[in-house]
Parts: C-alpha cells; sequence; structure tokens
C-alpha cells in the first residue's frame, strides 16, 4: 500500500516537472545553503585550530603588562614593567614540569641584502626557542650556547627572507644586514605559511637574544617568555605555578593585581574555535530560514495539486478510499517533493562546500550527521507543511468532488 | 428476504429556513437483489439525491436507509467507504477514469484500496477487462480510447469487486445510438448472466426499456414505479 503510494506520487511529481521542480527550488537552496555553510564551517573550524595549535601546542606565553579583559582600564597602560633578565632565571630555576623556557624580543627591522631590502619581524631569543614553539629548521643549524652567551652576530632567516633575497640559491654562510649591522646567516627555519589572521610566519629573522638587545632593541628588555610544558603536566597546572613565581621575583603584595598576563595557547585555540562554531551556527540558522520559505512553497502548490485533482478525489472516495488514504496519498507526495528537494540540496551543498574548501584551502569535513539531520529535516518539510492541504483533500465530499469540472 | 435496497419514508433537505428545498420527501421505495431498475425524472425530481444515498455517497436527513439491511444513514463517511468498496459499483455519465493511468490501472484501483496484492490485482483487472470486451486494450490511458470503450473499462472497474450492486448514473448521456446500445447489451447481459443489481438513472426512454422495472420520480417523492411492460429489442 504505501510502496503503492510512493509509485503514485513519483509519477505525480515526474508528470508536473516543471512545476515539481520549481517547488522543490525553495528546498534545494535551503538544504543546500544549510550544509554548505555548516560544512564549511567545520571545515574554518578546524583550520583554526590547526593554525593555533601551530603556535605552539601546551604553550604558555608570558607578557608584561596588566591582563586584558579583567576590570580596570585594562590594555594600554602607560610604562607596563617590562620582564627582564630576572624573570627568565627565576622561571628556570624553580618551575617544574616545563620541557622548554624561552625569552623573545620582537621588532619590526628592515633587512638588507645587497641592493635589496625588506621589513622582516626580527625576534631575539636564545637556541630553546625551537623548540619550544616546535619549529624546525630546514637546514644548517641552531644557535649554540656561546654564541647566545657571547652575543654572536649570527642568524636564521625565514623561507620568504630566503626567495626574497637568494632565489633559488644557498644563503648560509652569507651575511645581510639588520638595522645596520651585519650579521652571518647560519640556518633557515622550515616554512611555516601564513597565520589564520594572514600574518607571515616565514617573513622572519631570529639572531641570539643578546646581539638583538644591544644592535637592534638598545635595552635588556624581553617581551615575551614562551614555556612549553612536558608531556606529562597540563598547562592548567603550569600557570598558576609560573604566576606564583612571577609575582614574586617582581614583589607584587598579596592582594596586589598581576603586572603580567600568562596566556594559555590551548584555551585560546578552545576559545577560537567555539567562536567559529557560533559564527557557523548563526550563519546556518539564517539558511534555514529559507527552508521554511521552501516549505511554504510545498505547501502552496500541494494546495494547488488538491484543487486539481478534486475529481480524482472524488472517483477515489467514490470508489471505496478512506480518508486516511487520500491523506497518506498527498502526504506521501508532498514528503517525497521535499526529499528529493533535500537530496540534490545536499548534493549541491556539499560541492560548494567542496569548493570553497578548495579556494579558502581549509579542510573538507562532511559530516553524516549534518546529512542525515538535513534528509530528516526536508522529509519532516513535507510532512508539516503537505498536512493542511492533504487533510483538505481528505476532507473533501465525494459528491461535491465527483460534480467538480 | 430482506430488499437490498429500502427506503422508509426518506427525507433529504437542503438550506434552511425559507430557502428549504426538499429533494426527497418522505420516499418509501424497495428494491431487490437481481434486479435492473431506471430511475427517470426530469432534473430536480430528486432522482439523483436518491441515487447518492443508495449509493451510500449520502445520507437522508430524516427516515432511513437500509442496504442490505444495514441502516447506512447511521455510518460515518469512512464506514461508508468501506460499504461502497465492497458491495458497490458505480459509473457515471463522464466515465470518471484517472486520466493518464492504464486501463488496468483504473480497474485495479477499487482494489488497492481492498488490499488486494498486486499480482491478484493484475489478474483481477485483467479478467474484468474481458468480460468487458476489452482485451488487448489493457494498457491504453484514457486519452488512448474512445468513448464507449472508456465507459467499457468504468464498468469494468465497477465489476472488479463483483459488487452487490451497480449503479449506473446516465452511462450512455455522452455516447451515441450504436454504442449506447453496446452499452446497454452489456448492463444487460451482466444483471442477466450474474444476477448483478443494476440501478440506472437515464433520460432516454430507449435505454430505460433495457431495464425490467421503471421508477418515476417527480417533486421529490416517487411518481409511478412498475414493470417495463415489454422489452424493446
Amino acid at each position: 500500500m504505501i510502496w503503492e503510494t510512493v509509485r503514485l506520487a513519483l509519477r505525480s511529481v515526474r508528470r508536473n516537472a516543471l512545476r515539481s521542480f520549481l517547488t522543490l527550488l525553495g528546498i534545494v537552496i535551503g538544504v543546500a545553503a544549510v550544509i554548505a555553510m555548516l560544512t564549511i564551517g567545520a571545515g574554518t573550524t578546524e583550520k583554526v585550530k590547526s593554525d593555533i595549535s601551530r603556535l605552539g601546542s601546551n604553550l604558555l606565553v608570558v607578557r608584561a603588562g596588566r591582563p586584558a579583559g579583567r576590570g580596570g582600564p585594562g590594555g594600554i597602560e602607560q610604562q607596563p614593567r617590562k620582564l627582564g633578565e630576572k624573570e627568565l632565571a627565576a622561571l628556570r630555576a624553580r618551575l617544574t614540569g616545563a620541557r622548554a623556557i624561552s625569552p623573545s624580543a620582537q621588532k619590526q627591522v628592515r633587512v638588507i641584502y645587497g641592493t635589496q631590502n625588506i621589513a622582516a619581524s626580527v625576534t631575539g631569543t636564545d637556541s630553546t626557542l625551537l623548540d619550544a614553539r616546535d619549529w624546525s629548521l630546514a637546514s644548517g643549524r641552531s644557535f649554540s650556547d656561546s654564541e647566545v652567551r657571547s652575543g654572536a652576530a649570527v642568524c636564521l632567516i625565514g623561507e620568504t627572507v630566503r626567495k626574497q633575497f637568494f632565489g633559488a640559491g644557498d644563503p648560509e654562510g652569507e651575511s645581510i644586514r639588520v638595522n645596520r649591522s651585519s650579521c652571518k646567516i647560519i640556518g633557515l627555519l622550515a616554512p611555516k605559511g601564513y597565520t589564520g589572521f594572514g600574518q607571515d610566519q616565514d617573513n622572519v629573522v631570529m639572531m641570539p637574544l643578546g646581539a638583538f638587545q644591544r644592535r637592534i632593541a638598545g635595552n635588556r628588555d624581553i617581551d615575551n617568555i614562551y614555556i612549553a610544558a612536558d608531556d606529562t603536566t597540563p598547562t592548567a597546572e603550569l600557570l598558576p605555578q609560573a604566576s606564583n613565581i612571577l609575582r614574586d621575583i617582581r614583589k607584587i603584595p598579596i592582594g596586589g593585581e598581576d603586572d603580567f598576563d600568562i596566556r594559555d595557547m590551548t584555551q585560546i585555540a578552545d576559545t577560537m574555535a567555539s567562536a567559529t562554531t557560533t559564527m557557523t551556527s548563526m550563519l546556518s540558522a539564517v539558511a534555514a530560514v529559507s527552508l521554511l520559505v521552501g516549505g511554504i512553497g510545498i505547501m502552496n502548490i500541494m494546495l494547488v495539486s488538491v484543487t486539481e485533482r478534486t475529481r480524482e478525489i472524488g472517483i477515489r472516495l467514490a470508489i471505496g478510499a478512506h480518508e486516511k488514504h487520500i491523506l497518506i496519498q498527498f502526504l506521501v507526495e508532498a514528503t517525497v517533493l521535499s526529499l528529493l528537494g533535500g537530496i540534490i540540496g545536499i548534493l549541491i551543498g556539499l560541492s560548494l562546500a567542496g569548493v570553497a574548501s578548495l579556494t579558502l584551502s581549509i579542510p573538507f569535513t562532511p559530516s553524516v550527521a549534518v546529512i542525515l539531520l538535513a534528509v530528516g529535516f526536508s522529509a519532516l518539510i513535507g510532512m508539516v507543511f503537505g498536512f493542511f492541504p492533504a487533510l483538505r483533500g481528505a476532507r473533501l465530499d465525494p459528491i461535491d468532488a465527483l460534480r467538480h469540472e | 428476504m430482506a430488499p437490498l435496497i429500502a427506503f422508509d419514508r426518506v427525507w433529504k433537505t437542503y438550506g434552511q429556513g425559507e430557502a428549504k428545498v426538499h429533494a426527497l420527501a418522505g420516499v418509501d421505495l424497495a428494491i431487490s437483489k437481481g434486479e435492473f431498475v431506471s430511475i427517470m425524472g426530469p432534473s430536480g425530481s430528486g432522482k439523483s439525491t436518491a441515487m447518492n444515498i443508495i449509493g451510500c455517497l449520502d445520507t437522508p436527513s430524516a427516515g432511513t436507509y437500509r442496504f442490505m439491511g444495514v441502516d447506512a444513514g447511521r455510518l460515518d463517511r469512512n464506514r461508508r467507504a468501506v460499504l461502497r468498496n465492497l458491495y458497490i459499483g458505480f459509473v457515471f455519465q463522464g466515465y470518471n477514469l484517472l486520466p493518464r493511468t492504464t486501463a488496468a490501472e483504473n480497474v485495479e484501483l477499487p482494489l488497492i484500496y481492498r488490499g488486494v496484492p498486486s499480482a491478484t490485482r493484475r489478474e483481477l483487472a485483467m479478467r474484468a477487462l474481458a468480460q468487458v470486451g476489452l482485451t488487448g486494450r489493457e494498457h491504453h490511458t484514457p486519452a488512448e480510447l474512445s468513448g464507449g470503450q472508456q465507459q467499457r473499462v468504468a464498468i469494468a472497474r465497477a465489476i472488479v469487486t463483483r459488487p452487490s450492486l451497480l449503479l449506473a448514473d446516465e452511462p450512455t448521456g455522452n455516447l451515441d445510438t450504436a454504442r449506447t446500445h453496446e452499452i446497454m447489451d452489456l448492463l444487460a447481459g451482466l444483471n442477466r448472466d450474474t444476477g448483478l443489481t443494476i440501478v440506472m438513472v437515464t433520460h432516454e426512454l430507449d435505454v430505460a426499456a433495457y431495464a425490467r422495472r421503471t421508477i418515476r420520480f417527480l417533486d421529490g417523492n416517487v411518481a409511478s414505479d412498475g414493470l417495463n411492460a415489454e422489452m424493446v429489442r
């Protein structure tokens, strides 16, 4: 009986091919939009997560300055007390559970080789930073301990800098000028690409902290201290420990406010991911509105169909169809119609997401749950919006219906 | 034995107050199993209303209508649908076949609502189509059939369920004389050979003459009711 009805419904859909297609369009667009949004959204979340984990996982970053966003005039302060050698030494001596603790000071500086020059981010650090941030070298070597101690004029360069100055050539052993002082290239950093925020992570020059402070910055300050947790210590455990050490060394009285900020990169990754998820669901909600419009389209066309086929309904009722037979016939027809729209919509939505993932270079992550949900939802739309027209057909008086021209 | 159809002071009233119209005004009527009855009368005489009540499509406003001894006037819509499906076949003036649906599928339709399995359905439909002389046309759609052939499909659809009663509402109204006599011969043959009770509304005397009894309606009541004197053949 049901199979019979489905066949009948398919036939009726085929018979009014153009009309069925136009009716489907609403559902197709709605489902395609929702599927594309959810799939692209999932891909973006994935991408943001991997971008942030590329900044270093299990990483704490210590900065000078009051923590932002916790009451009071956060952010810009007149003159935050800088971090220095003292804090670094204290953390290195007293913090347990850290794999690497590295200082870092940066400045945007003009870098010159021959007649060419580019603006690059120059970082002063020591050999532990590569470990702390999970960076690796493509060739050459890192700074030796004696180079770090003496502040030797040696540097590591990123892929963008290499390409700009040396093209296909080998940069090792060459000297570049960084802010008027010369330094010798000893190694090449492995390419890391852009961050999710569009920053080129390969347009960098790294040199020993001492050399940076003396030749570039002209002071003894440290901008960031990176603390990488070892495999068995969660960052959440490391953070209060580090905070206590810093409060102690910076002599902040009990109850006094921190004048430094420790950020947990894992937490930031989670926050970013949840932000994109929220964004995705909001966009999907907007897309879902078009599903509603599609449903109303189905209701409209089913009402037309019932009116058009009044005589057919009369015949069926006269020869012994129950109300429920007619009801089911039109319900199935509406459901078949919207299911068809749903399936086409899924295919289009996935194609759109596929194209988007290629052009935006985000991972393509179609979700079976989302697809099943879309199928179920479009069937539901057919049933809900098909019910009223179907009921109207089923309630017809057979005598009137037979008389209908 | 109780008659197949029994009207006991049946009234059918439409409208209210001033606009009240009595389509049927206390009709008494009995038709037995195996009869071939024609119903005649001018339009507005109540014959169509009577047919609708006989066919369990409508119910009396007052009085009782018993079909096979069952008080059909007290049954709800769906129960009357079951009654129609099991015991009554309909033939209409305008054939009322489903368009773009083959003859065989049209004939199968009442069996679908009975829940007959598909293979049996097909077989019964073929047999009914053979009975009305349409072998070879099973897979034609109404648009590909002549008026006479379409009416034969409609008759096949009416008898495929082996009903107790066949109701025909001006079955030859749209047909020419030759086709009219073919269809009437078919109906008369079904009545004679299978004992099928037929009640038929018609305007034409020579069509009414195929029946053995004629009931005339006038102003909502039976004006005359008697056996046809001679069979016109």
